[in-house]
Parts: C-alpha cells; sequence; structure tokens
C-alpha cells in the first residue's frame, strides 16, 4: 500500500491493488447555512467542483471515495442541492466509479445515488482499508485495518517563538485500541487499529486539532489514544507527535 | 450693535429678551453672511456663542417662511446628550418665535415619532445616523422637501470620519428633496478651514468665518512625577482651590484610577462612555449646579455639552494632539471673552516634553489638519444600501450624480461599479444592467447598519482559574486571529485561549510569552510627527528652559538626562535612532509619532520575519518600537536592514505582508460587515472565519481595508522620508544599551507579523521537533558504551568516554535493543545486518558529527537515507528541507502505514 497526499485538495491517494482517490466533506451547499449564521456570500459549489475535478486529473485514480457529508443542508434538503446535487454526481460518476460513504449531513442523498454506489454508513474495507464517514462506531469488520474517516475537519495551528505562524489543514494519524465504546454491547474479537483523520475538502471547515482532542465529539476521537497520535500537512509534510503540541500548551 | 438689526423685530427682542447685551465676534460676523444666503462655515472656540450665530438668523428665515408643511431646518450633531443640550436651549426661542421644534434620535420614544411624522417640526434636532433613517420612511422623505437650511455642529469631529463621509453622502440624497438648501457648518478650531467647507458644501462657493483661539488660551503645565500616589496628591491639592474642574483623561482606566483616588472628595464624579446614559447625566447635572466641583472626564467631554460654569481645565497626561488640548482647555471659562486657563499634568519624561511641545503649538495656533477619507468604499456600500431601500429600483446614474456632488466621492464610477458588484456577491441588492434593484436583506441590513460607527460586540474574557471574567476584547479581534492555544496580553497579563464558545473566550493565565498575541483595548489617541519631532530636538538640544519655567519640569527633565549619561546611554533625538538590546528582542528609539512608527516599524518586522522566517511581535509608541524577537536576531541586524532599506519600496513591502496580521483581518471584518457580508449578530463558531476572509481576496473589500490602513492607521510617506534621511545621512542610526529612554512607554504589545511563507514555520517546528527527541548514542568500537539522550545536547562531536573512539553509532530509542543484539557473539544473517547498519550510522556519525545524528533522528531516515541527505552538502534551511523531503517520502510507504 502506497500514499500520496494531494495539497491541492486536500485529497489523499491510496494505492494498492487499486488507485483509490479519498476525499472527506465536501459539504455542497453550506452557503444556505452560512446565511441563517449570518455570513451571506455566493455559492463556491462550481469552484470546488472544479477543484476536484482537478485532483482527479492530476492523480489519475481508478476509483473515488467521497467520504461523507457530500453536501451539507440537515434536516431536509434545500433548494440549492436539489438543483445541483444530480450535476456534481454526474460529472464523477462519467469519469469513475464512486463510493459513497453517507456522513451526517447526507439525509436524502440516497436518491441522488446510482445503484450499487452507496456504502453502510458503519463503514466497510475496501482494498484492504477500512472507509467511514467516522460519526458513528465503526463496523466490527474493519477492526485491525488501517481506517480512514473524515467527520473532524482537522487543521493545525503552528507556532513559533513568538507567534502563530502557520495554520493548515492536516491529517491525524492515530492508534485506539478497541471500537468498544463500553456502551453498547461489548464487541468481541476487536483488536487494535490505525486511525487516519483527514482534512475537509470545503474550503471554510476546519477545527483546531487541539480542540478535537479537548472536547472529542465522535466515538473514534474519544478512543484514540493522545500519545502516539502524529500530524502530518495536506501536503504531506510530517509534522511530528501531537505530544510535542501539547507540552507547548501546558509548559 | 448693528449687526442685531438685520434681524426680524420679532428675533431682535428675543435676544434683549434673553438679556444679550452685545453681539460676540463670532455672531456679528457670521449673522449678516447667513442672512445673505451664503454656505457658511464657523470656527470658533466653544463657548463663543456658536449656535446662536447660526440660529438667529435661520430664525429670521423661518419666520419669513409659510407655516407647516414639513421639516423647515435640520440641526445635526454628533452626539445625542447634544442634542439634549441643543434642544432645551431652543424650545425657549422656538416658543417665544412660535415655532416648533423636536429631536428625533435613538432615544426618541415611538409616540415622539410618530408625532413628527403627522406633525412635522420646523426645526428638527437629530444626529447623522437619525438622518439616515429619516430616508427610510415614505411620509417622513415627504417632509424632507421643506428643508432649507441644515446646520451641522461640532463638524470638525464628523468631516474626518467615516461617520462625516455618510452624512456628506445623506446631503446631497437630501438635495434630491429639497433642492438647495442653506449650509451652516460650526467647527473648533482646525488646520484646514476650507477642507471643512469643501466637507459641507462639495464644489459650492462656502465663506468661512475664523474666531483666532490663541489669544483666549492660557496653558501652563506641570510636571508630577512619575508616581500615580503623588500625582494624586497633587491633583487633590490643585482642587481645594476656589471654583470648577473639569479633568481629562486619556483612557477609562485612568478616569476609574482617579476617581477612586479622588473619592474622600466627596464632590468629584467620573464621566466618560463605558458609563450608562443616567448615571452621566445625572453627573452632568449635578456639575451644573454645582453639587459637584470636580468632573474627571475623557474625551466625552470635548464637544459642547452645556454642563454650566467650569473655572479651570486640567489634562491629566499629554493631550497627544495641538487639537484636543485647544479643544479641552476651551471648555474652561464658558462665558464670552473670558480666557480660558488649563494646565497639563505631565507624568514622565516623554509625557512632560510632548505636553511642552503642544501647549507651544497651541499658543502659536499650530492646529492639526483634519484629513477627510475619501473614497471609502465601504460606506459607500452602506449609502448604495441605503438609497436602493429608499427607491426601491434606480440607474446607478443617477446613484452617481447624488455622489459626484459630495466632496468625498467625486471621480467615484469605477469604484461604484465595484461596489455594486460585491455587494451582490453579499445579496444586498442586485444588479440588472444599469439598474441597481433592493432585495429583501438590505432593509434589515440597513435598520443595523444606520451608523458607520463599527458598534463592536465586546467578547468577555472569563478566566478559568478564579472563574471571573478579566475583561473584554473586540469581536472583529477575536473572529479574525485568536484560536485556541494562542496567548495574548490584555491588563497587562498573559493569557491563554482554552475555548471559545458561546460569545465567550475562556482563558488561563499563561506563564511563557510563546505565541503571544496582541491586545486589543481601544486605539489610542496617535501622536502626530511634528510633536514627537520637536520632542526629540529637545531631547537634542536640552533646551527644556525655552519652554517653561515651571522648576519642577526643568530639574526633572535634567536629572533624566544625566542618568542616561552616567549609564552611557545614547539618547535618541530628531537626528539620532539608537537600537538597543533588550531580553525580549530589539527596541528602536525613532521619535517619529505612532503612525509613521506603525509603518517603520510593520516594514522592519516583515523584512525581519522573511529573512529569519520567524514571526516578529510588533509594540510600539511615538517614540519608540519593540521588536519581539528570537534571541538570535540582534540590535546590529535590525541596524543593517534599516540601513539598506529602500524608502520607495516601503508601500509595497506593506502591501504584501499585512494581509496576514491580526490588524488586517480586524479590519476586513469590519469592512465586510457593511458589505452585507457578515451580519452584526453573526455566529462564527462553526466556520473556520481565516479561510472565509480568503473569500476577499482582490476584492473592494479587501481593497478598501488597505486604503484605510494605509493612509488612516499608518503613514507610510512620513516613514519612508524618515527612511531617506536615514540614507542621506542626516539621521543617524547608533547602537546602545538598553536604556531608560528604550524602556520606557510600552505596555502590551500590538501585533504580530508572521513569516511570508509556512516553509519557515514548518521548518522551525521541525527543528524543534528533533532537537527533542530522544537518542541513543553507542560506542561501535568497544561495544561497551551507550547512553540515551536527547539531541540538543548531543556534542558535535560524539566521543566514547570508555574507548575514547569517535566511531559513535546513533539509534532511535526503540531500536535500543539492537545494541544488545549485536554484542551477541554469535548472530544469525538478520543480526548482521543490523550489526552493518549501526556501523553505517557510526561511519556517517564519525564523518559529520551532530549533524548525522540529527538527521538519523528524523522519522523514517536510516543510515541509507541519511548519508544521502548529508551527501547533498546542504546547510542551514536547505538541510532541513532535504529531511522533510525524506520523511515525506517515508510516510506514503506501506512501512509507516501498516
Amino acid at each position: 500500500m502506497k500514499m500520496e497526499f494531494i495539497g491541492e485538495g486536500p485529497a489523499l491517494i491510496i494505492e494498492g491493488r487499486q488507485r483509490m482517490l479519498v476525499v472527506a466533506d465536501l459539504h455542497f451547499g453550506i452557503e444556505a447555512d452560512l446565511a441563517a449564521h449570518g455570513l451571506h456570500f455566493k455559492s463556491r459549489s462550481e469552484s470546488r467542483l472544479e477543484r476536484l475535478h482537478k485532483v482527479i486529473d492530476l492523480t489519475k485514480p481508478d476509483e473515488l471515495v467521497l467520504l461523507g457529508d457530500i453536501k451539507h443542508s440537515i434536516p431536509s434538503l434545500t433548494w440549492q442541492e436539489h438543483h445541483e446535487m444530480p450535476q456534481i454526481l454526474d460529472s464523477l460518476r462519467t469519469r469513475l466509479p464512486l463510493h459513497v460513504f453517507p456522513g451526517n449531513h447526507d439525509i436524502g442523498i440516497e436518491r441522488f445515488l446510482h445503484d450499487g454506489e452507496i456504502r453502510p454508513k458503519d463503514g466497510v474495507v475496501l482494498d484492504g482499508v477500512g472507509y467511514l464517514h467516522g460519526h458513528m462506531i465503526p463496523s466490527p469488520a474493519l477492526a485491525g485495518h488501517l481506517v480512514v474517516i473524515g467527520h473532524h475537519h482537522p487543521m493545525l495551528s503552528l507556532r513559533d517563538e513568538v507567534g502563530c505562524a502557520l495554520q493548515s489543514p492536516a491529517y491525524l494519524r492515530a492508534e485506539i485500541d478497541t471500537f468498544d465504546t463500553g456502551k453498547g454491547p461489548a464487541l468481541k474479537n476487536s483488536s487494535p487499529s490505525r486511525i487516519l483523520f483527514i482534512p475537509s475538502f470545503n474550503e471554510i471547515a476546519g477545527y483546531d486539532i487541539l480542540q478535537i482532542i479537548k472536547k472529542p465529539f465522535s466515538p473514534l476521537s474519544r478512543l484514540m489514544k493522545k500519545e502516539n497520535t502524529e500530524i502530518i500537512l495536506a501536503d504531506g509534510t510530517y509534522i511530528g507527535p501531537l505530544r510535542a503540541l501539547i507540552t507547548d500548551e501546558t509548559d | 450693535m448693528k449687526q442685531i438689526e438685520l434681524l426680524n423685530p420679532k428675533v431682535q427682542e428675543c435676544i434683549k429678551k434673553r438679556g444679550f447685551t452685545h453681539l460676540s465676534d463670532a455672531q456679528s460676523r457670521a449673522i449678516p453672511l447667513i442672512l445673505h444666503g451664503k454656505h457658511l462655515v464657523l470656527i470658533a472656540p466653544t463657548g463663543t456663542g456658536k449656535t446662536e450665530s447660526a440660529m438667529f438668523p435661520v430664525f429670521n428665515g423661518l419666520l419669513s417662511l409659510p407655516a407647516g408643511g414639513g421639516f423647515k431646518a435640520l440641526y445635526i450633531t454628533p452626539l445625542r446628550a447634544l442634542n439634549r443640550d441643543i434642544l432645551s436651549r431652543m424650545q425657549w426661542w422656538c416658543g417665544e418665535l412660535g415655532l416648533t421644534v423636536g429631536v428625533r434620535h435613538g432615544d426618541t420614544p415611538m409616540g415622539e415619532r410618530r408625532k413628527q411624522a403627522l406633525k412635522p417640526p420646523d426645526l428638527l434636532i437629530t444626529t447623522p445616523e437619525t438622518l439616515q433613517a429619516l430616508f427610510m420612511g415614505k411620509r417622513l422623505r415627504q417632509h424632507l422637501k421643506q428643508v432649507r437650511y441644515v446646520i451641522v455642529d461640532e463638524v470638525h469631529d464628523l468631516a474626518g470620519s467615516k461617520r462625516g463621509a455618510q452624512l456628506s453622502v445623506a446631503l446631497e440624497r437630501l438635495h434630491v428633496y429639497a433642492g438647495e438648501f442653506q449650509r451652516i457648518g460650526l467647527s473648533a478650531t482646525v488646520g484646514n478651514p476650507e477642507e471643512i467647507a469643501r466637507f459641507l458644501c462639495g464644489a459650492r462657493p462656502c465663506s468661512v468665518v475664523q474666531v483666532p483661539v490663541a489669544k483666549h488660551l492660557e496653558i501652563s503645565v506641570k510636571y508630577v512625577g512619575d508616581d500615580f500616589k503623588h500625582q494624586t496628591d497633587v491633583l487633590s491639592k490643585a482642587l481645594k482651590r476656589e471654583g470648577s474642574t473639569l479633568v481629562f483623561v486619556n483612557t477609562r482606566v485612568t478616569a476609574e484610577a482617579l476617581g477612586h483616588a479622588l473619592f474622600e472628595h466627596g464632590d468629584v464624579e467620573v464621566h466618560h462612555g463605558s458609563l450608562s446614559k443616567e448615571v452621566r447625566i445625572d453627573a452632568e447635572e449635578r456639575f451644573k449646579k454645582g453639587e459637584i466641583r470636580t468632573l474627571i472626564c475623557t474625551s466625552s467631554m470635548e464637544l459642547g455639552i452645556d454642563i454650566g460654569r467650569v473655572d479651570h481645565v486640567i489634562q491629566f497626561g499629554s493631550p497627544r494632539e495641538v487639537a484636543r488640548l485647544v479643544q479641552r482647555v476651551g471648555r474652561a471659562g464658558h462665558q464670552l471673552n473670558t480666557i480660558s486657563r488649563g494646565t497639563v499634568f505631565a507624568t514622565g519624561f516623554d509625557d512632560l516634553l510632548e505636553s511642552l511641545v503642544i501647549a507651544k503649538k497651541a499658543k502659536g495656533n499650530e492646529i492639526e489638519p483634519v484629513v477627510l477619507p475619501r473614497n471609502a468604499a465601504d460606506v459607500l456600500a452602506n449609502q448604495v444600501a441605503a438609497i436602493a431601500v429608499e427607491y426601491g429600483e434606480i440607474e446607478r446614474s443617477a446613484i452617481l450624480e447624488i455622489l459626484e456632488r459630495t466632496a468625498l466621492f467625486s471621480g467615484c464610477e469605477v469604484l461604484l461599479e465595484d461596489v455594486c458588484h460585491q455587494m451582490e456577491e453579499h445579496r444586498l441588492i442586485r444588479n440588472n444592467g444599469g439598474r441597481i434593484i433592493t432585495t429583501a436583506r438590505a432593509r434589515r441590513y440597513l435598520s443595523s447598519n444606520l451608523s458607520m460607527i463599527h458598534d463592536e460586540r465586546k467578547v468577555p474574557v472569563f478566566d478559568m482559574v478564579s472563574r471571573r471574567t478579566v475583561g473584554t476584547l473586540d469581536e472583529s479581534f477575536v473572529v479574525g486571529w485568536v484560536h485556541t492555544g494562542a496567548v495574548f496580553i490584555t491588563k497587562g497579563q498573559l493569557w491563554r485561549v482554552l475555548d471559545i464558545a458561546d460569545g465567550k473566550l475562556t482563558v488561563e493565565p499563561a506563564k511563557k510569552a510563546q505565541g503571544e498575541l496582541p491586545s486589543w483595548e481601544g486605539e489610542q489617541i496617535p501622536v502626530p510627527y511634528n510633536v514627537a519631532r520637536e520632542a526629540g530636538e529637545i531631547r537634542r538640544k536640552q533646551n527644556i528652559s525655552d519652554y517653561t519655567d515651571g522648576h519642577e519640569g526643568i530639574a526633572f527633565a535634567k536629572a533624566f538626562l544625566s542618568e542616561m549619561d552616567k549609564n552611557r546611554s545614547l539618547v535618541p533625538t530628531d537626528d539620532l535612532i539608537t537600537l538597543e538590546n533588550t531580553e525580549e528582542g530589539v527596541v528602536c528609539n525613532v521619535c517619529a509619532g505612532h503612525k509613521a512608527n506603525e509603518a517603520l516599524g510593520r516594514v522592519l518586522s516583515i523584512l525581519i520575519s522573511a529573512r529569519y522566517g520567524t514571526t516578529v511581535g510588533l509594540d510600539l509608541d511615538a517614540y519608540r518600537m519593540l521588536l519581539r524577537l528570537p534571541s538570535s536576531i540582534r540590535a546590529a541586524d535590525v541596524r543593517d536592514l534599516l540601513l539598506t532599506l529602500e524608502p520607495a519600496h516601503m508601500s509595497g513591502i506593506l502591501r504584501l505582508a499585512l494581509k496576514r496580521t491580526a490588524l488586517f483581518k480586524w479590519k476586513l471584518v469590519q469592512i465586510a460587515k457593511k458589505f452585507g457580508a457578515i451580519d452584526a449578530d453573526a455566529d462564527y463558531e462553526k466556520i473556520s472565519i481565516h479561510r472565509l476572509l480568503d473569500f476577499f481576496d482582490n476584492t473592494v473589500v479587501q481593497q478598501e481595508a488597505y486604503r484605510e490602513l494605509l493612509s488612516d492607521y499608518m503613514d507610510v510617506d512620513t516613514a519612508a522620508a524618515i527612511v531617506a534621511l536615514i540614507k542621506e545621512e542626516k539621521i543617524r542610526v547608533d547602537l546602545g544599551p538598553h536604556s531608560l529612554i528604550g524602556a520606557g512607554g510600552l505596555l502590551s504589545s500590538r501585533d504580530q507579523i508572521p513569516p511570508p511563507t509556512a516553509d519557515h514555520a514548518v521548518i522551525a517546528s521541525l527543528k524543534r521537533r528533533l532537537e527533542q527527541d530522544d537518542v541513543v548514542l553507542a560506542c561501535m568500537n568497544c561495544r561497551d558504551w551507550k547512553s540515551r539522550t536527547v539531541v540538543s545536547r548531543v556534542p558535535e562531536n560524539p566521543q566514547c568516554p570508555k574507548c575514547g573512539a569517535r566511531l559513535i553509532a546513533a539509534i532511535k530509542p526503540y531500536d535500543e535493543e539492537q545494541y544488545a543484539m549485536i554484542r551477541k557473539p554469535k548472530k544469525n544473517s538478520e543480526e548482521r545486518a543490523v550489526e552493518q547498519r549501526l556501523i553505517k550510522s557510526a561511519n556517517i556519525v564519525l564523518s559529520s558529527g551532530k549533524k548525522a545524528v540529527i538527521a538519523l533522528s528524523a522519522r523514517g531516515v536510516g543510515p541509507e537515507n541519511a548519508s544521502r541527505i548529508l551527501g547533498t552538502q546542504a546547510e542551514g534551511d536547505a538541510f532541513y528541507r532535504e529531511i522533510l523531503k525524506a520523511e515525506r517520502t517515508f510516510i506514503q510507504t506501506h512501512r509507516y502505514w501498516s
């Protein structure tokens, strides 16, 4: 298995037998929600989709994994989404096969999908790698595999001696012992897994990594072990262990 | 008295009835001009009967008009408090003359408003913002048709601001309904009366009547020591004499502190903008009645609110500007033709010299000019939205016609087009060819954006540890800059951000100044260039006795300068810049005033951040800047930059780098609000506002942020002129030890300038990580010594303490057992391979020393990779870039992921 980090996305290529392009959290239609929160901007769907097509041109993948939150509005679809989603998905599926892992924002997306495109919400293993959006407990079938998730929109603020010098989307590579959250029925045969949190493709979504650690908002972020979590920038630059950021915090 | 005879006998009678025995200089010169229908700006000190000068002839005119039918005269003031004052004065006159008068502003009750809409008063007293609201109502718009006179009070206060720019457009919108009306501006003394006239009238001819202020002023400067206790003792003594005193201070904090210290007097009250309206009015009333003798106030009392007799004015601390001192001292002696007496209490070395210079300039009538903000795009956006709501649909050319009549927006055709385009992006209007159409949002936008004053939400700062609120920050600052983990200064203490949620910033006290952010406790009153420069001249000539005969001040300044000499410190002056190393960074002592120092300090910070790849923190005042730097960058490095700086490049450098600063983002948010992109009550918590602000790249919103910052906030031209003087060797630059002058003044951090590319930050973090990494050093010669340490403690050329050999392998801590493995007498093939790797590791440490150890500590870098990296011969940042490349390759591999 080989990885390529595509800074222009952010997007990830995972190459085993297949060349998979993975993107998460497109949030098409986010502008309507922004307006409801008092931020008024015209739709950037077009340039966002164009960026995705450029990444496809650049990486020439075999298949495309859409790791959830493809659309934004919940609980119901907006007029904008009704209008845009079929065109967006068509433009992609004419180029390559799609795997859609529905996220918490994807209520009602089924109607825009073709047969065989939708994958289970709690994930599935494709070509040796587990995928899910990341808002729920993964299926036991994913245990022991590398599990790739979206949902968290990780972003890194890097500081130097004097001040904050960089803010950038980033990946988090974490480990967990088991998918067992302590709630619900105990999972048998659950073995340690690597989890890769991938940054949001949407250009304005982003949570500070420290926020994710301090206030975990998903089963997997609650289970992750802080001590051997590592950070990688969107372009694949290795930043190092999370530890360094945390000690920075508490000295 | 012959000018009185020009007036209607009814008005003359009232004047006599009111007990005026003669007209003031201002009145007798202004009345005939106004009677002749001339537009007029009347410039006179407070208390010279300015209001009456304007109103006598206006009453005259109103009496000759038919009764009813609409507003006939508008009296506009910048403050509601002034409106109340003017109303109570006008009620008597209008009552006597059979005219009707009303006031309308934000506090006016609904019932009163309805009455005005049904039965408009002849004279309406209002604020610029409420004038905006008048255009929104159908019936009120009709009433505007009858307007014949507009009086703008305290016009100097409005002309230099975006509020004024908005008013200038409103006057031309009024022109559409009322045709030509007569304009009268009442102004305090300014350096450029003609600009004020242009502001008021555009291209129309306008007369100016100016009553000199200097002969009415008597100003002294008294040095009161730098200890607050002593200062209040002196103040306390000064307040014990006969009569009433206004004490002006520059900040609300000082006002509160003084009020607290003087509490026991029992006849002292505090008056500033953060107090409630009721508390302020109560203080004003009690002062007027003589129940209290002292009022401690901020600029809230500068404008002509009537508080009765003031016998003396004390300015506590330097007034910063000549205009401000004149205005403040002008509050004393409120009777026609009496002399205004004021004393400046100077509280330190800079403060004393500055106060003396300002007092001298006040006596010489050298008042600062008012700079009109021309072509402010956010004002334009605000007014386009207002006009769209007013008309529903309108041709852009008709809007242009309105704008072209103002002095502030002439030649704005292209800008108007850009603004309209941008507003459509934010759904505030629609463009249909050349036609502007209002939207559902526009009216809502307008009701919360009647004012160009940035009505900032204040975000409370809550300390988790002491569980109390320690202060507030401007919201625009918080959303544009603050993030979890950020450290900033407020109230002289460092705080780390734990959380931003529910409109509250949760913090904990921070110990170290690392990653420190600017605080934002309101903008300071800037000291102008020529004041700072002359203060520098006094330092050079040591001629303080030319300015004052106050012996305390002279003695203090002499002692201060001889202390500087004793420490062998260099005294920075108007022709000497000194640079000093301190623990925190480098102090540059430059006597250039706030705005020029802001520009120069930022240019230097940008160049340093680019050259050394570090963030630079910047603090400054009128006389010095502190560049917060890593300890490796010294004063000599800053001097080299200053000496090689090209004046012509400065503006370009600022433009490039400003975008990444807190200041710029703060401005951008404010302007975006006026373009309707961000609602006043927007909720930012769910998104990354930093990235949202990137949407404004290359738009008119961004352009306006640049315009405002480069023209109002800093003075690039003056900073460039100083650099040119350095080039001509008319200003010298010297290095000196940290001095009393260098240590003075600065309190809190203002901004920080990050390096231009992420590359620097990434390399800095890589260096830090590798230095902190554990490493096991193991001797491959005697094979009997190993030691675990951190990379930063590894010597340049590691050596075995047992056998003295330099054949030392660097092993990653988790591979430590490999050393035991190779010491086994019998090895399998795998163990022999490990041995080969360790020998290779030791060989490259032998040839490259610590550098090899650093490379070997990188993630996924073994001896093979390390020798390739070292083989590139790269040094410094290039060496680390090679390591980054190797790590990037490693994390793409299966080995890292499984």
